[in-house]
């Protein structure tokens, strides 16, 4: 047998060491059980013949340069399913990020890198490089479109820059550049529960690729300037319009980089939950009564397991019973904080490693078409383009839709234009008049 | 307060390590107080299905003790009851109770069941794991002791709501009192036995197990219930989803345990393994065609005989084994049946998906919230993992004086376990009470027996349902109208539990309404019964050996379960041999011999001295006999603990002790070279030197110990620095200024032990090891220390010395048996090639120094063996009477074992075994005179040819030559020695020897009742 592992009476390996002086309390690497929890529950275990123990047991045994540059560090999507199950509280994706950090920074994925950088171009901090003005320009090109076009919303509003509003309204770009009538379910919604809200000019970019390719000055640097400028509008809450990463970047960024602030920062759906029970929001499941168009959700890792927990993960089920009618939801299995990332988390949208991607993603599939739903709502904008994908690849004949859509054709507002990712059974359903 | 020591001691939990406590102190002359929480004693080993590895049920032997309790004079049961604290001092305790009412006047109640079955309230049956209901009015299970009926007041109609009372119309004893209240009182004794048990750690909840709204992913516990015959489902294993046979059952092990992350139990519960193997094997006797899995971690089979166990579940049964901790369970979509595992296969790291239709959840052990409460509010300190705090070398004291402990809450561990430190624990309890010995106990006047003589036989035949055990299969009802045709019989009744306590008060009462003088039992085992219906028999004032037992369970429904009609018939041929023979029987009578009151310790370690002075501070005078030159045995080449106490310190503490003890007297360099007499009169000669020394003693313990295996493997003694975990010891001991300077430390573990010539487990050297390694980090944080390893075996609390080990750098490697390190030296030193188990590529270490833990390995002593007609098993060990309740006394009278020459234990389980030997030696020298057995060989002298083939035969001494007197020459039976085995009686050619009990006119009656 060739490749032998050589320890002993040589130097300490640096990664290990490295790591542990980084990650708070060492992230417990040493504790490993080598019991394979974490492998046994992780989509990424056997892509590039790696696992997230083997991964962590060659860390341990110093096999540094085997480690220095190997690919699986972008497929592991940072979902920390391990860390859920791990009878020792191992931090695995913490390793993985450092060894992110072992790419030199332009040798890392171009995806990543590019959309990193881009945000960095201008203030927006907006992944697809769209500058403050254009930002502005498009917002109320659309909402003009909205007041002109659509009777009854002619006092529809879309602020930015509005001092003083309550709500701080961040935006991934993907809405703006390529699809911009996708905002405005939201803007509706917003509307109809009379939210004082506003968009910024600077820091409006929700997206944070830095986050993914490691980069933890820039990380810092986009999260710091999105809350810096909620504040200093002088918003009370930092929402993000539904994406996982986004509102991740910004939680895990306040705490890890101790960026100061008296900002709530609040996903999206837990806001949906609470104008629909305090009766701002009067959605039903009228419309879904008889076709029964049956739904199943994706929880997103950034947001139910890695951060707000349970109380989302119920929220987000109030909601989605709330407006296509209980008997029409079917949750995947396992759910919750135990779901399967669905592999489009940790830019490995971006990454470049497609054929794995979609791999990783092979059980997302199969839970979804074990649920026989025809729609996996995806409250997160990676989950929503992966499981879209997903979809396509293995013709799988399920739509990805935004929670946004569905409220808004719950409550009769969607326009024909607005339904870009329903399917024909729902393009007609409950238009408004 | 007065310094009068209390004679008393209470016992606070009443499973099975109370139970044992209670027996041991109630029959040495102390009053117990026995508070037990729930409604009957029994405890967690009453709800267990069948047990390793004799294949007993669980309750069928542990019912005999039950009954004992129950009918105890000297034992006084205080049920639904708990302990709220604690004043005084030890000799004299106030204590604190809380009872909550029963609502049954327990003197009225006759345990009918009328109640019950017209209650309108069903509740969930905790004693199934609320797998089933049962009534608001019950009894946790029939044989429960006492055998009084409870109203669950939460539940109670009546109670709750003012209305009902349909029990109190039905209950024919006006037994029923809806205005019972709730008591606080207080009871003084003089010392406190803490043994109130563990809880199971609870799956709800946790996403991961699926274990909330999945019928078919059940705890080890409720499994348990599955199998038993007296569970849910009558021991028929099915998903209880749809009722349905499964074909795949999964166990996953450390659920709830070695887990910091989703719970706080970072300790091992140490029983799960070999339960879960034990689970495995008994669903393959029912199905064998059902596979079963097993997911773990490492597997801990390291009590004795499990090794074994868990090879034959591998090779014998089938069991697949999978290292692998499990991420998920979780159901298939749809109406798809069965649980999703998904696995990573370990050699080639691909995950593997399966489905399973049965997932066992191997839960652990965890100290219950009020008892965390309770031992604060005692001030007793706990754990890290929150049970309670002992010494190695005292490890059933608490941290408060006069305050004991047994059980799991000591740790985490099984039955054996537990059953020793009830001994020591009560042998401790006791001692510190010793002038209060006999104040306050009651003796049991036995009634006159009744004379028979003359009388025409009259048999009494009880037939046994054993729930379903019996009644499933055989006709019972059938047998009893058959039993009633037959000569002689006067009476027949059947039991649905005929060892119950209210049958065994029944069956005195016919006897005596009916002047029966005969019973016959036709039930289960003889082995684990007889006794109890014997002495059943002694309350009705009936000559006990008037009393025959038919096992028409073992011999009867178990083997013919296909053929019920059979086996019905077969039990009426057995009744009707029975018959056949008591009527021929006499009353027997049973020698009484006086009990030497000195004691024989052989071996001078730390279990023999400990047990030595456990005997000598109870005023009993011990001879100690030493093979080496000095006392100390291996201890004086260990250092420290898995508790890191210095073991030299407390080693020259207890020498010191022994050697100054007045009562003590120690042979050392001396030997035994003959061994007489028997249990109340051995005699003894000592070798010592040149001098020889007759010595007299009443019961002898045997601590002969065991020494560690010098391995011909990995180069051990052809190269200086590859040396066993005692020679580390050693280095550790004289601080060898060489250790700090290694850099690289590997240890080998398993050498010589799990080997086909010695396939048991070790147990102490995981732990050893750890002590090792930390001991060696400590010298110097920067060292390389890789484990080489199989599984890691720090069961219990030792598995945070696991966890630190990890902590602080030490690297753990697993290999299989069939593909171990290798070892060559070249020009740099060490090198140690393995396969490293993820990596599945070889490691190969330069190392400075490499430790092997090397295995435990018995004396074989058969000459010992043979002096003391006491055995050995295939390993070299001594044999205990019973692996799980008698695991310090052998089956023969008078003789104990503790320490390593039972098996490989490590400091603390070796001194709790020797005051459990000692606390079983004293309950046989309290009694100062014990009968021998009634049934024994007899001789005619007119027929003895004084052949002498009796003489030689017999295996205990019992036969030899009347040397004077009439019939000088001819041969006599010593009943006192004699253990009725029948050797001599086949073997007599002259046809003189008779065996009382056996004689050939009732065996032949009984052989011509089948010919006819």
């Amino acid at each position: 047998m060739n490749g032998a592992i050589y320890v002993g009476k040589k130097e300490k390996n640096t990664f290990m060491d490295k790591v542990k002086k980084i990650l708070p309390k060492g992230s417990n690497l040493n504790l490993c059980l080598t019991c394979g929890a974490c492998s046994s529950g992780c989509p990424a275990t056997g892509l590039e013949n790696m696992d997230p123990r083997k991964f962590l047991r060659m860390v341990s045994m110093g096999l540094d340069q085997e480690i220095e540059m190997h690919p699986w560090v972008w497929m592991c999507s940072n979902c920390q399913r391990c860390i859920y199950a791990c009878p020792m509280k191992i931090n695995i994706p913490g390793l993985v990020y450092e060894a992110r950090k072992l790419w030199p920074r332009d040798k890392r994925p171009k995806g990543i890198l590019g959309s990193c950088d881009m945000a960095l171009r201008n203030e927006s901090s907006s992944a697809m490089g769209t500058a403050e003005e254009d930002f502005k320009f498009v917002v109320e090109d659309v909402l003009n479109e909205v007041r002109e076009n659509q009777p009854g919303w002619e006092n529809l509003e879309a602020p930015v820059d509005k001092q003083g509003a309550y709500f701080f309204l961040s935006q991934n770009s993907r809405e703006p550049v390529t699809e911009p009538d996708e905002m405005v379910p939201l803007w509706k919604i917003l509307h109809i529960v009379g939210a004082d809200w506003t968009y910024s000019t600077k820091g409006w970019g929700g997206e944070n690729y830095c986050m993914f390719l490691a980069d933890d000055e820039n990380w810092k640097k986009i999260a710091k300037r999105t809350l810096d400028s909620a504040k200093d509008l002088g918003c009370k809450v930092y929402l993000n319009t539904e994406c996982g990463h986004s509102t991740f970047s910004v939680w895990m960024g306040q705490k890890k980089f101790k960026i100061e602030t008296d900002l709530e920062i609040a996903p999206m759906v837990k806001y949906y939950a609470k104008w629909i029970r305090e009766g701002k929001l009067k959605v039903n499941s009228d419309w879904n009564k008889d076709i029964k168009v049956k739904f199943t959700v994706q929880d997103p890792c950034n947001q139910i397991r890695k951060s707000f927990g349970d109380p989302l993960a119920e929220d987000l089920r109030f909601v989605v019973k709330s407006v296509v009618g209980e008997e029409n939801f079917i949750d995947m299995i396992p759910n919750r904080l135990n779901n399967y990332c669905c592999g489009g988390g940790g830019g490995a949208l971006q990454s470049g490693y497609k054929e794995q991607r979609f791999q990783y993603g092979r059980l997302k599939n199969e839970q979804i078409i074990n649920t026989g739903a025809q729609y996996v709502i995806t409250p997160c904008h990676n989950c929503h383009a992966q499981i879209h994908e997903l979809s396509e690849h293995n013709k799988g004949n399920y739509h990805s839709v935004h929670l946004w859509t569905i409220i808004a054709l719950s409550l009769e507002i969607l326009a024909e234009n607005e339904r870009a990712y329903l399917g024909p059974d729902l393009v007609e359903v409950n238009l408004p008049n | 307060m007065s310094n009068t020591v209390i004679g008393s001691v209470m016992i606070v939990g009443g499973g099975i390590g109370g139970i044992q406590a209670a027996l041991d102190l109630a029959n040495s002359g102390y009053l117990v107080y026995m508070v037990e929480k729930t409604a009957s004693i029994g405890g967690v080993m009453s709800q267990l299905d069948k047990t390793f590895p004799t294949n007993d049920c669980s309750m069928c032997i542990m019912s005999p003790k039950l009954v004992e309790v129950g009918r105890h004079m000297n034992i006084k049961l205080i049920t639904l009851a708990e302990i709220k604290d604690v004043r005084g001092e030890k000799g004299n305790f106030e204590v604190d109770i809380f009872q909550k009412a029963r609502y049954i006047d327990m003197d009225k109640c006759i345990a009918c069941g009328a109640c019950t079955e017209k209650c309108p309230k069903k509740v969930d049956d905790v004693y199934n794991q609320k797998l089933i209901k049962r009534k608001a009015i019950y009894v946790p299970y029939p044989q429960a002791v006492p055998l009084k009926y409870a109203i669950d007041s939460e539940n109670c109609i009546k109670l709750t709501k003012g209305k009902c009372g349909t029990c109190e119309k039905t209950c024919p004893a006006k037994a029923i009192n809806y205005n019972d209240k709730d008591k606080n009182f207080s009871i003084n004794s003089g010392s406190i036995i803490l043994s109130p048990g563990f809880k199971t750690y609870d799956p709800s909840g946790k996403l991961t197990y699926s274990y909330d709204n999945n019928p078919d992913v059940v705890t080890s516990i409720e499994f348990e219930r599955l199998l038993s015959a007296s569970g849910p489902n009558k021991g028929h294993i099915v998903r209880l989803s749809d009722y349905a046979e499964p074909k795949k059952i999964a166990w996953l092990q450390c659920v709830g345990s070695r887990d910091i992350n989703t719970c706080d139990n970072g300790h091992c519960s140490s029983v799960c393994c070999m339960y879960a193997i034990k689970q495995a094997i008994i669903a393959k006797e029912h199905e064998p065609n059902l596979e079963c899995t097993i997911f773990y971690m490492d597997i801990r089979t390291h009590g004795k005989g499990f090794e074994n166990c868990y090879n034959q579940a591998k090779d014998k049964y089938g069991i697949k084994f999978i290292r692998s901790r499990v991420h998920s369970v979780f159901d298939q979509s749809g109406n798809k049946k069965g649980q999703v595992i998904n696995y990573v296969d370990e050699v080639t790291g691909k995950c593997v998906s399966d489905t399973y239709d049965i997932v066992v959840l191997s839960v652990g052990m965890e100290i219950s919230p009020d008892i965390k409460l309770l031992a604060q509010k005692l001030g007793i300190e706990l754990t890290h993992g929150s049970f309670c705090k002992t010494n190695s070398f005292d490890p059933v004291a608490t941290t408060r004086e006069g305050i004991y402990v047994c059980g799991a809450f000591q740790g985490p561990k099984d039955i054996p376990q537990s059953v020793i430190e009830a001994g020591a624990a009560a042998l401790c309890a006791g001692s510190i009470l010793a002038e209060g010995r006999n104040t306050l106990t009651e003796l049991k006047e036995m009634p006159v027996e009744r004379n028979i003589s003359g009388e025409r036989p009259r048999v009494g035949v009880f037939i046994c349902h054993c729930g379903i055990n019996i009644s499933s299969v055989i006709d019972v009802k059938d047998v009893g109208d058959y039993a009633k045709t037959l000569p002689y019989v006067e009476y027949v009744a059947d039991n649905l539990y005929s060892c119950s306590q209210d049958t065994q008060d029944n069956i005195t009462k016919v006897i005596q309404e009916k002047s029966l003088n005969r019973i016959i039992v036709a039930a289960c085992s003889p082995r684990t019964h007889e006794p109890l219906f014997q002495e059943t028999l002694l309350n009705a004032s009936l000559n006990k050996y008037m009393f025959e037992m038919v096992n028409i369970r073992n011999h009867g429904s178990w083997v013919h379960k296909d053929y019920p009609e059979k086996a019905t018939q077969k039990a009426k041929d057995l009744v009707r041999m029975a018959v056949e023979k008591v009527v021929l029987f006499e009353p027997l009578e049973e020698a009484k011999l006086e009990i030497d009151q000195n004691a024989l310790v052989i071996g001078g370690g730390i279990s023999g001295m400990t047990a030595a002075k456990a005997l000598a501070d109870q005023g009993y005078k011990v001879n100690l006999i030493e093979r080496e030159a000095i006392l100390g045995g291996n201890a004086n080449n260990l250092y420290i603990t898995a508790k890191g106490e210095v073991i030299k310190k407390e080693l020259d503490k207890l020498i010191n002790e022994v050697k100054s003890s007045k009562n003590i007297n120690v042979f050392t360099g001396a030997e035994l070279i003959k061994v007489e007499g028997f249990v109340g009169n051995f005699s003894t000669t000592i070798l010592q030197g040149d001098l020889e020394k007759n010595v007299k003693h009443g019961i002898a313990i045997i601590a002969t110990g065991a020494y560690e295996y010098k391995p011909e493997e990995y180069l051990y003694g052809k190269y200086p620095r590859v040396f066993t975990g005692i020679e580390l010891d050693k280095k550790f001991i004289s601080n060898d200024p060489f250790l700090k300077d290694v850099k690289t430390a590997v240890f080998i573990q398993c050498v010589g032990s799990r080997e086909p010539q010695r396939p048991y487990c070790s147990r102490i050297c995981c732990t050893h090891t750890m002590i090792s390694a930390l001991h060696l980090k400590e010298l110097n944080p920067d060292m390389n220390i890789f484990v080489l390893y199989r599984d890691i075996r720090t069961y219990g609390e030792k598995e945070y010395l696991y966890k630190e080990a990890r902590e602080k750098g030490v690297i753990f490697i697993r290999f299989s048996s069939d593909n171990k390190p290798k070892i060559t030296v070249n020009e740099y030193g060490l090198e140690i090639e393995v396969i490293d188990h993820i990596l599945q590529k070889p490691v190969k270490i330069k190392a400075d120094i490499l430790s092997l833990a090397s295995a435990i390995v018995p004396y074989r002593d058969e000459k010992l063996a043979q002096f003391f007609k006491v055995p050995l098993n295939d390993e070299g060990f001594f044999a205990e009477a019973h692996v799980k309740l008698a695991p310090s006394d052998f089956a023969v009278d008078g003789v104990f074992l503790c320490g390593l020459s039972h098996y490989p234990k490590p400091i603390d389980e070796s001194v709790a075994q020797s005051k459990a030997a000692a606390s079983s030696a004293t309950r046989l020298l309290a009694r100062k005179t014990i009968n021998t057995i009634g049934t024994v060989a007899q001789v005619n002298p007119v027929l003895c040819s004084s052949c002498g083939i009796c003489v030689s035969i017999c295996p205990y001494n019992a036969p030899s030559f009347k040397t004077s007197g009439h019939f000088a020459d001819k041969a006599e039976i010593n009943p006192v020695l004699c253990k009725g085995c029948g050797a001599c009686v086949a073997s007599c050619r002259s046809g003189a020897l008779t065996l009382k009990g056996f004689s050939e006119s009732q065996l032949m009656a009984m052989i011509s009742s089948t010919c006819l």
